[in-house]
């Protein structure tokens, strides 16, 4: 394996590092935030972000220092940035290893930004499921109450912050970021109609930052070492490195922490270790179950945001989900549609009633059932829900099924030619409401 | 100055003010775009995706209903891209549509069906199973049919943004969303039926009328509510002659389209069985159905005898404050002219006199403030803790000052204000909220005055009504205060600063204060709080006196009391004829010999032995009333009068603001509308000759006695002008004796302190025919704090007995825990539990005769079951 330069693993890499604060410490931590208060304002801080071109890691890679100077100066009352822990992308897992093994680094980054955007109050709004993580994130911020680096008027500065954790209730449209400032608010989780953009009108109505935890615990590091230091791994348009979740047919899954744009086959076929088995590669989701599938002929495309962008795909959460030659693709567009059709909020009808249409017509083909008008009809499905919705879902939901029928139409037609499913030859399958 | 912005739709320049959605410039512009989840009422959701249209130089299609106007946008509504979205989203809806509109009693108004119509395709593109819901109810008048449900959230929305009442919600998710109810509010849901008439397809319809008609049957007409004061538009639904179903377009009248109970569900009152069709007349062998024409005969003779052996003070006459402008008008004009006696009385006796005879004693007028001046306010001072129940739609201005103008709350109450009570309950959404002990009112406006007069500067006060109010005040101390209404000098004193230093503040007074002992003076002393604190005569400012009945302001105002003759012209001392009360006491003494009610039943309001003893003394008695009731028993003569839905006339609501009500069915029977019985007799009480009575109406319509009223009022009517009103408050402040005398503090310790009023369900009397809202309250109920219930270990339902010190009757009533209920007192709903008066003191106010009797010391005991 060869050596990558590591940011969020290197303390963790250490033999018997827990992530306590005495610990994260011990490496240096907490300095990069004691220096901003002492020495930079609030605007050095946003032009040194955005200088080191940091790109949200939650899924859209937005430019984080950009977001945060969106927030306005002469606001009066208060601002707030949600910390997005509720990492339900099928295939992500990289937050919940940033939490739990090193809660110290994304808390230094909130603290960081809270007083880049002058927020006295921030969330971690994190997955339901995630009960260690939780705990851990609990414990870290007594920690450094008691060690006040939380608190009022941290270091004479004047600056005051309190931090809060929310746990989710386990809908996966919580991790959309105003569906989150809604649930964060007590309500339904569904997501706003936009604009008004959170930066202006988000939690309570009050200007607010919604980052990734990746996202933020990169912060402390470019604070430290500087932006161009930063610039130096990674391309020119994605600077840095990303966490990625390694799933499926690989013989070593797992979170590698690498640099952005390095080429999709190396994270496979070195970094994991190759396809189980030795087999051959079918297909690959590049970044969560909402990103389209890749063929083996897109192998080569350096995993940066827009490289990936380029070929037809998105980058994501950085989720790779390898699936090995015998893997049914009706089938998986299937299944990653349940996923969806369970998730959908319900509030906008394209996504609410499409999800359920195009389902059924999966479950009758994978049944033995499909006829060839299917495929039109589920691509004009597609074309009635994407860019029609209130919240990127609608756009998400059918990128399995278009990337599938685009690189795997054949196997669709299989599946109806041949009455059943090649793979799986005894399913049968039917909604069941 | 608000702005223009220009913007081209389908190549047409359209200028509009900016701010305005994309949807609504459209409609300006005469293109209409299809919509679903879009209305004027709410905030833009955009979540059915019906309205999207092609905006130049955005790469996406735009929500019309979610996208503000620019300067030199361009819109497309009708490209390619556009139809094929909006047939995509037709066809999103339809695929799980039952598509059962031949048994949908929405069919025929279906926003649905309308759209499919213009932008559906013939065929669905569908062949998978179809989602299904149950079919279920939200309470006893409201069907949820989930399956033709949109998903649209207009309900929700409308549940929460307009009525605050929250019970509605989302339920599920995805393909499986579905509107819910949310259980374990005190008052789940209000049943305004704004659900209903928000829903676009037909989701939620009435239980009341299901089945009963196809939307196009129906004849529409547009009409008053009969209800209560707040003068709600809505409109009557009807096949032939019966009303189907009541509905109030949005936007429209002064409730903007917005609705009670009573007024949507509270229709089925007008052709219930009770009412009265037919004269009768009451002889040795029963009552006997008589025509028109006999019965006008023995009124007339009736009535003539009597003045001519006893003079025609011997008559009295007393109305309703439910019936029209014309009738009161004609009403006092056969009393006061035909029949020559000055004993006129209405309904507005009952408390409403004693606004306007203390508003138009200091200001000259009563007419000081309108809906538009609460939603300008910025400070809403309310004497109505019950003011959700007791007139709803005022109750919704309040609320949405509160919420569209920030403005502050404070309300003085012997309700609870915690969070716990439920949430459309006023003192909920109070920022101060003043907890007095049941009746002190009038000690809580002195503390009040009594606060800003010494903590903030007098503004606008005439000095010599300044030195007065002062003295006054100042040999009251707080702790006196206090001592009598639980409220301390610091309380006062913030809401006190609060109200005086807002912009524009805004009092609104309610049955607590008008039917609470002294309300004559308490009125008096609230005007005068207005002046001190500088809120009156602005904009934005004033005081509105909360009108239970629908026309007490008109009654009043067209002469129907004795102290004011049409257009609030004041009788002299020597004119002026017996109140209510009087007259009942001068039936008693025998110096009333006849009495002509209308529309009222002193039996049912007045709850006390001597009435029966007075009315069984008159030697005739005339009963003109829509149903028979025990007052009726006793009548010699009855005559059946008409709804509000028979008849046209005008009533004057509490902003004083005078509406027309339009005939919507033929009367009922032989029932005759009130303007025309009263026309009639004043012909023929008149002639001599036996006209044949057909030819005596002696006004054609209505509109003939509205134009004759208007003649009796005097120059200037019905506006005062500010130099008018400056010139009556100095000569108030010349005469005014004020006077501030404390009341006994009332016994803390054992017992309770007990208070009858209304139920949002309900209105006076006629509500208890309309078996809509009698579904949701029929029987009597005795609300209680839920700790003292616990306390004193009664459940839910249980009987508990009641008795009053010094009374012999025992009253025994089923107790609910309600957490609106402060600890150590108790409330009844006064529509079902007329003997419960019984217990509470009656007394007379010194200067306007309006009887108390809404509150007093009860005892409460346990009912033990005897095997
Ligand atoms: C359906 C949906 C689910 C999402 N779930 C997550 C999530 O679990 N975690 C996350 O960080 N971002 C998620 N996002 C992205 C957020 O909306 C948002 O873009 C992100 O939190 C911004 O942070 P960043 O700029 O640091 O990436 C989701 C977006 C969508 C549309
Ligand atoms: S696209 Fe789907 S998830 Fe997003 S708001 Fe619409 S219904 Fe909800
Ligand atoms: S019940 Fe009616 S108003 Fe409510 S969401 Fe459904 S369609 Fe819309
Ligand atoms: S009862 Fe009053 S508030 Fe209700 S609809 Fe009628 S007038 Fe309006
Ligand atoms: S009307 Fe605009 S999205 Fe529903």
């Amino acid at each position: 394996m060869p050596k990558y330069e590591q940011i969020l693993f290197n303390n963790m890499s250490k033999a018997g590092y827990t992530g306590s604060l005495k610990e994260y410490e011990a490496v240096g931590g907490y300095t990069a935030f004691k220096k901003v208060l002492k020495e930079y304002s609030s605007s050095d801080v946003i032009d040194i972000v955005k200088k080191s071109g940091l790109r949200g890691r939650g899924g859209a890679g937005f430019p984080a220092g950009l977001k945060w100077s969106f927030i306005p100066k002469d606001h009066v009352g208060p601002r707030y940035l949600c910390c997005n822990a509720d990492e339900s992308e099928p295939g992500t897992y990289k937050d919940r290893q940033l939490m739990e093994f090193d809660p110290h680094q994304m808390l230094e980054g909130m603290a960081i930004c809270c007083y880049a955007i002058g927020a006295q109050t921030a969330y971690i709004y994190i997955r339901g499921e995630f009960d260690l993580g939780a705990e851990i994130l609990e414990n870290a911020i007594q920690e450094a109450y008691k060690a006040k680096l939380v608190g009022k008027d941290l270091f004479g500065s004047g600056f005051n912050l309190d931090i809060y954790v929310h746990r989710g209730a386990g809908a996966y449209i919580c991790g959309e970021e105003t569906a989150l400032l809604e649930s964060l608010e007590g309500k339904r989780g569904k997501p706003r109609i936009k604009p008004p953009f959170p930066a202006i009108n988000g939690l309570y109505q009050e200007p607010t930052v919604i980052n990734n935890v990746e996202t933020l615990a990169n912060v402390p590091y470019i604070i430290n070492k500087g932006p161009e230091w930063f610039r130096t791994i990674g391309t020119e348009k994605s600077p840095g490195t990303k966490v990625f979740s390694v799933s499926g047919h690989v013989k070593k899954p797992g979170n590698y922490e690498l640099p952005l744009g390095i080429p999709l086959r190396e994270i496979i076929y070195d970094v994991a270790g190759g396809i189980l088995g030795d087999k051959q590669l079918k297909a690959v989701i590049p970044g969560g179950a909402s990103a389209p599938m890749m063929p083996p002929d897109q192998l080569d495309t350096p995993m940066d945001f827009d490289s990936v962008a380029a070929v037809g795909s998105m980058l994501g959460s950085a989720a790779i989900t390898v699936m090995d030659e015998d893997t049914c693709i009706v089938w998986a567009a299937m299944n990653l549609m349940e996923f969806f059709y369970h998730e959908s909020c319900g509030q906008c009808t394209p996504c609410r009633e499409g999800s359920g249409w195009i389902l059924q017509i999966l479950r009758r083909i994978e049944g033995g059932e499909g006829r060839h008008s299917d495929l039109d009809q589920l691509l004009e499905l597609c074309t009635r829900i994407g860019g029609r919705t209130v919240c990127a879902f609608g756009d998400a939901e059918i990128g399995p099924i278009l990337s599938t029928i685009k690189h795997f139409r054949s196997e669709y037609e299989r599946h109806i030619e041949e009455k059943g499913c090649p793979f799986h030859p005894n399913a049968t399958l039917s909604m069941a409401h | 100055m608000s702005s223009r912005v220009t913007l081209i739709i389908n190549g047409k320049e359209v200028t509009v003010e900016a701010g305005t959605r994309v949807i609504e410039a459209a409609k300006q512009a005469g293109t209409e775009i299809p919509h679903f989840c879009y209305h004027p009422k709410l905030k833009p959701d955009a979540n059915c995706r019906m309205c999207l249209v092609e905006i130049e130089k955005v790469p996406k299609l735009q929500t019309s209903c979610s996208t503000p106007v620019a300067e030199g946008m361009v819109v497309t509504t009708e490209s390619e891209k556009v139809v094929e979205a909006q047939k995509g989203v037709m066809a999103f809806l339809l695929g799980n549509h039952p598509l059962d509109c031949p048994e949908c009693d929405q069919g025929g108004e279906c926003q649905l069906q309308d759209f499919a119509h213009q932008y559906g395709a013939m065929t669905s593109p569908f062949g998978e199973t179809k989602r299904t819901f149950e079919k279920t109810y939200f309470g006893p008048l409201i069907e949820k049919e989930m399956n033709r449900c949109v998903s649209c959230l207009r309900c929700v929305r409308y549940c929460d943004e307009v009525i605050g009442s929250n019970s509605l919600g989302s339920m599920n998710r995805g393909a499986m969303h579905e509107v819910g109810a949310f259980a374990n509010h005190e008052l789940e849901c209000e049943f305004c039926g704004g659900c209903i008439q928000i829903c676009p397809v037909g989701a939620l319809t009435s239980r009341l009328s299901m089945f009963d008609y196809r939307t196009w049957q129906l004849n529409k007409t547009d009409t008053v509510c009969n209800y209560c004061g707040d003068g709600c538009s809505l409109t009557l639904e009807t096949v032939q002659e019966d009303v189907k179903r009541v509905s109030s377009e949005a936007g429209t009248g002064r409730n903007t389209g917005d609705l009670c109970s009573r007024g949507f569900f509270g229709y089925s009152a007008i052709n219930h069985e009770s009412r009265l069709s037919r004269p009768l007349l009451r002889g040795d062998g029963g009552d006997l159905e008589v025509t028109w024409e006999w019965a006008y005969q023995k009124t007339v003779d009736g009535l003539k005898g009597i003045v001519e052996a006893h003079g025609a003070k011997a008559v009295g006459g007393i109305i309703s404050a439910q019936c029209t402008n014309e009738e009161v008008y004609l009403f006092q004009k056969l009393m006061r002219e035909t029949v020559g006696t000055p004993h006129i009385d209405s309904g507005a006796r009952y408390g409403y006199i004693n606004a306007v005879s203390a508003l138009t004693q200091v200001f000259g007028t009563a007419r000081l403030t309108h809906y538009e001046d609460i939603l300008a306010s910025d400070c809403l001072l309310v004497f109505a803790g019950e003011m959700t129940e007791t007139n709803p739609i005022t109750a919704l201005k309040v609320k949405e000052a509160i919420r569209q103008n920030k403005a502050k709350l404070i309300t003085v109450s012997p309700y609870r204000s915690k969070r716990e009570t439920y949430i459309s309950h006023l003192p909920h959404l109070a920022h101060q909220h003043l907890q007095i002990r049941v009746g002190t009112e009038n000690t809580a406006i002195l503390g009040l005055t009594k606060a800003i007069l010494e903590k903030s500067p007098a503004s606008e006060m005439p000095e010599a009504l300044l030195s007065k109010v002062q003295s006054a005040v100042s040999n009251i101390s707080f702790s006196e205060i206090e001592t009598v209404t639980g409220i301390s000098e610091q309380q006062f004193v913030d809401a006190g600063t609060l109200f005086s230093e807002a912009k524009q503040g805004v009092m609104i007074v309610g049955r607590s204060v008008l039917r609470g002992n002294d309300g004559y003076q308490s009125m008096l002393r609230i005007a005068e709080l207005a002046i001190l604190s500088g809120q009156v005569g602005r904009p934005g400012t004033g005081i509105l006196a909360l009108s239970k009945e629908s026309n007490a302001f008109g009654a009043i105002e067209m002469g129907g009391t004795p102290e004011f003759l049409p257009g609030f012209q004041e009788t002299s001392e020597a004119e002026k004829g017996y109140t209510v009360i009087e007259m009942i006491d001068a039936a008693a003494r025998g110096e009333i010999k006849a009495l002509y009610l209308v529309g009222e039943n002193p039996l049912r309001s007045i709850p006390q032995k001597k009435v029966a003893a007075a009315l069984e003394n008159l030697e005739f008695l005339i009963c003109q009333d829509l149903y028979s009731t025990e007052t009726t028993a006793l009548a010699h003569i009855v005559l059946p009068a008409t709804s509000y839905a028979e008849k046209s006339g005008r009533f004057t609501n509490h902003e004083g603001e005078t509406q027309k009500l339009r005939q919507a069915i033929d009367p009922l029977g032989n029932a005759k509308p009130d303007w025309q019985i009263f026309s009639t007799l004043i012909n023929k009480m008149k002639t001599e000759d036996k006209i044949p009575y057909q030819k005596l109406l002696g006004h054609s319509s209505v509109d003939v006695v509205w134009k004759e009223a208007v003649m009796a009022m005097p120059p200037g009517w019905p506006v005062l002008s500010n130099e008018g009103i400056s010139a009556q408050i100095s000569s108030y402040a010349a005469d005014a004796d004020i006077r501030w005398t404390l009341p006994e503090p009332s016994p803390q310790g054992e017992g309770f302190d007990l208070q009858v009023g209304q139920s949002l369900f309900h209105a006076g009397k006629m509500s208890t025919y309309a078996s809509g809202l009698t579904t949701l309250l029929d029987s009597p109920v005795l609300l209680m704090n839920p700790e003292d219930a616990e306390r004193l270990e009664i459940e839910d339902g249980e009987l508990v007995q009641l008795s009053a010190e010094g009374e012999q009757v025992m009253v025994q009533l089923p107790v609910k825990a309600s957490k609106k209920i402060a600890e150590g007192t108790l409330f009844v709903p006064e529509h079902f539990s007329l003997n419960v008066k019984t217990l509470l003191p009656l007394t007379l106010d010194a200067t306007t005769g309006v009887p108390y009797g809404d509150h007093g010391r009860v005892s409460l005991s346990k009912v033990r079951v005897t095997a």
